[in-house]
């Protein structure tokens, strides 16, 4: 299996609603800059991965199929991943796959999604319409008529868990994790959420959108797209030995899908075992032995605070009933042991679903550079009941 | 036959566009959809929906090698055993539920009108895998505490059954009588439904009308600033109400109208909802953003005579943030 590397990355701005542009010129805008960040040209890219999530957003079956001549990437490969929040995640393992089985030399993993152009005319606003268009994701048979959303899907996990840990995901820990986030998004300019920031005490006081989850507590919608130029080991190297520019390597990458329905040999509610699947896996590829001594960064998909919280317990990194060690022992406080979603997170700096782990992806890249440090764990989630993970493991050389 | 819609009218917007202008470049934005029909079948999950529609019966799907009761019957075939065959068998329609069930207070368009509502998974005596139903209750609106991992609840059939999960929902056995959590097919005109009774408020002291009289005064003063904040007009743009609002104090009136904001001193003859607060100050502290307005009505700190207008009150808790985020900013 050959070594792949990350060797340019770039994202535009995550919006709210971009009237400006439509999810060509979102694609478009992220791969150019991309491919200049990587100081090469289209036309040493041999493939595509692209990562979008949802067919009705885009308002388009086939929604790459334009993209293919728009990006300059006509009559080469060009896949597309469609895998539910984990989307973004699950395209890097694709691509990855592709360039370590040695059929390709460099990829193009491209995420991409609008959200808000979903209108609910009832309501004269989009959020109703935007979680409807989600809603469509639901089991068609069983869960879709009753309601299901993404918000109750995940808190059937959330508070499965808290059956099991009632002392845990205290709201004040979880109003002080969605408080730092906010902070954190200061020094992140292509944030949704950049000059948002609130205070605990703000975040307690905001409403319920589904119990046990707060407005301020949850991922906001958001357009925009994300890029990375992957390359295998030989041109990684030749591309950064004329970028500059040091190669991020991909050491580790874990997937796992749960069983949707819960009960008997079905999901566990009390658990994300997809997350402990997928993070021990890409651990051993990694040689991973000790996580809490090995990981600096996390990057982690916090589509709700307090699945951040059970995600960053499954994967190892503070005790299963303890995640509120976190902040109470300091472990992701400013300062602590781990750097924790350093961009804002999906919470800050948006959920532009197929675009937003590529978008982590870019964040952990450039934080490994910058501030010199070693090793970053990547994930994504998604689907129903937390369904599938997908984890990487990034390392600086 | 059923004059109901697959889309209802109210959803489906005009044909027309509209021009947004970004600095000094305009954008065409057009209304627009997406839909397909469909004679969908349920294939071989027919059974298990005739059966609700039908004999008011539950099925699930035994393995004839491990013995394991999935309901739904969603396969027919164990995987877990080499693809053994499954066979139908009717389960009892008493539970326990699976793990504590969400509550949405925020729905999508489809659900704004059933919210707040809870969706959680039953493991029905005599399966091992939970279905997955809506959780209601009859004692008024749904808060966090009625229902959760191991409560005891009952299958309740609609009386209008279409062949659909929506045919059956939940409640606590505990809301329901020996005999009604005994009875098979039990359906939803069986049960006693509160109707929404408007709380009654206690006699008012001079103090509590004084104290009413001050709270409209600050009440008024938001309604002004939020009236002139950008992005207040803009959550309640396109949107009509006359709220009578009840205090214990008093009573007053909140106008919405298409990003105006205003809280009177009047009568409204013809509300679109009523609100009950006791004390005024709680729909201040909502208004002032220290509080959410939503949190109020599940801790029944106030009442709204409507369970569809939480929209509304979305409304209102969105601008208080709007207008605590612009005054920071």
């Amino acid at each position: 299996m050959k070594r792949v590397g990350i060797v340019g990355a770039a994202v535009t701005p995550f919006k709210a609603r971009w009237y400006e542009k439509t999810y060509y010129e979102l694609a478009q805008m992220a791969t150019r800059e991309a491919v200049q960040d990587a100081g090469i040209t289209i036309k040493d890219v041999d493939s595509v991965f692209y990562g979008i999530y949802n067919d009705i957003f885009e308002r388009t079956a086939i929604p790459e199929h334009p993209l293919q001549g728009i990006i300059g990437m006509q009559n080469k490969f060009g896949i597309r991943i469609s895998n539910g929040g984990a989307t973004g995640a699950y395209t890097m393992s694709a691509a990855h796959a592709y360039l370590a089985a040695g059929r390709f030399k460099t990829a193009l993993v491209l995420g991409v999604e609008k959200a808000t152009d979903c209108f609910d005319f009832k309501s004269m606003s989009a959020t109703p319409e935007v979680i409807k268009t989600i809603g469509w994701s639901g089991d068609s048979f069983f869960e879709q008529k009753i309601g299901w959303s993404a918000s109750d899907s995940y808190a059937e996990v959330v508070l499965g868990y808290m059956d099991e840990h009632p002392g845990d995901l205290k709201p004040e820990i979880t109003a002080q994790i969605a408080s730092q986030l906010s902070q954190q998004v200061k020094t992140n300019p292509y944030a949704q959420r950049q000059f948002d920031q609130v205070t605990p005490e703000e975040v307690m006081n905001s409403r319920l959108v589904v119990y046990p989850f707060k407005e301020l507590e949850i991922c906001v919608y958001t357009e925009g797209a994300a890029a990375l130029i992957f390359a295998e080991e030989e041109t990684a190297k030749a591309i950064s030995k004329a970028s500059g520019k040091p190669i991020v390597w991909i050491t580790g990458v874990g997937e796992a899908n749960e069983h949707s329905f819960a009960g008997k040999n079905q999901k566990v509610m009390s658990r994300i075992m997809s997350d402990y699947y997928g993070s021990h896996r890409a651990y051993e590829m990694a040689g991973i032995k000790d996580p809490v001594k090995t990981i600096d960064i996390v990057e982690l998909h916090d589509a709700f605070v307090h699945q951040l919280e059970i995600s960053m317990a499954e994967f190892d990194l503070v005790p299963l009933g303890r995640a509120d060690s976190l902040i109470e022992d300091g472990i992701m406080t400013p300062g602590g042991k781990l750097l924790v979603n350093p961009c804002g997170g999906l919470i800050y700096c948006g959920h532009a679903v197929g675009a937003s782990n590529i978008m982590s992806g870019w964040s952990a890249r450039n934080e490994l550079i910058n501030r010199k440090l070693k090793t970053a764990l990547l994930h994504g989630t998604g689907s129903t009941v937390a369904q599938y993970t997908t984890c990487l493991i990034l390392e600086h050389e | 036959m059923t004059e109901q819609k697959v889309i209802p009218a109210e959803f489906i917007p005009d044909v027309e566009s509209k021009t947004v202008t970004i600095g000094d470049k305009d954008y065409l934005v057009a209304n627009d959809a997406m839909f397909t029909f469909y004679q969908r079948s349920k294939g071989e999950l027919s059974p298990f929906f005739l059966a609700i529609r039908d004999e008011k019966k539950i099925l699930g799907c035994k393995c004839t090698k491990c013995g394991i009761v999935r309901v739904p019957p969603f396969l027919t075939h164990c995987p877990d055993c080499n693809f053994a065959p499954t066979k139908l068998v009717e389960v009892d329609q008493v539970g326990v539920m699976n793990s504590t069930p969400p509550i949405t207070y925020f729905a999508t368009s489809m659900f704004l009108h059933m919210a707040p509502f809870g969706r959680g998974r039953v493991i029905l005596n005599g399966a091992d895998t939970a279905v997955s139903v809506n959780i209601y209750t009859t004692t008024g609106i749904l808060v966090p505490g009625i229902v959760k991992k191991g409560t005891e609840v009952k299958l309740i059939f609609r009386d209008k059954r279409i062949g659909e999960i929506t045919d059956i929902f939940c409640i606590a056995t505990s809301e329901l009588t020996p005999k009604q959590v005994a009875k098979k097919g039990l359906q939803e005109s069986q049960l006693n439904w509160e109707a929404a009774i408007e709380p009654e408020l206690p006699p008012a002291t001079d103090d509590d009308v004084a104290a009413c009289k001050a709270a409209i005064k600050k009440l008024q003063a938001i309604a002004m600033e939020m009236s002139r904040t950008e992005r207040c007009r803009k959550d309640i743009a396109g949107w009509k109400r006359d709220i009578l609002v009840k205090t214990k104090g008093g009573e007053f009136a909140i106008q919405i109208d298409n990003g105006n904001f205003k809280v009177v001193e009047r009568e409204v003859k013809f509300p679109d909802f009523v609100l009950v607060c006791e004390d005024p100050n709680t729909l201040l502290r909502g208004l002032a953003y220290r509080g959410a307005l939503t949190d109020s009505i599940i801790m029944k700190r106030l009442w709204i005579s409507k369970n569809m207008e939480f929209t509304t009150i979305f409304k209102l808790d969105r601008m208080a943030r709007s207008l605590a985020r612009t005054k920071k900013e």
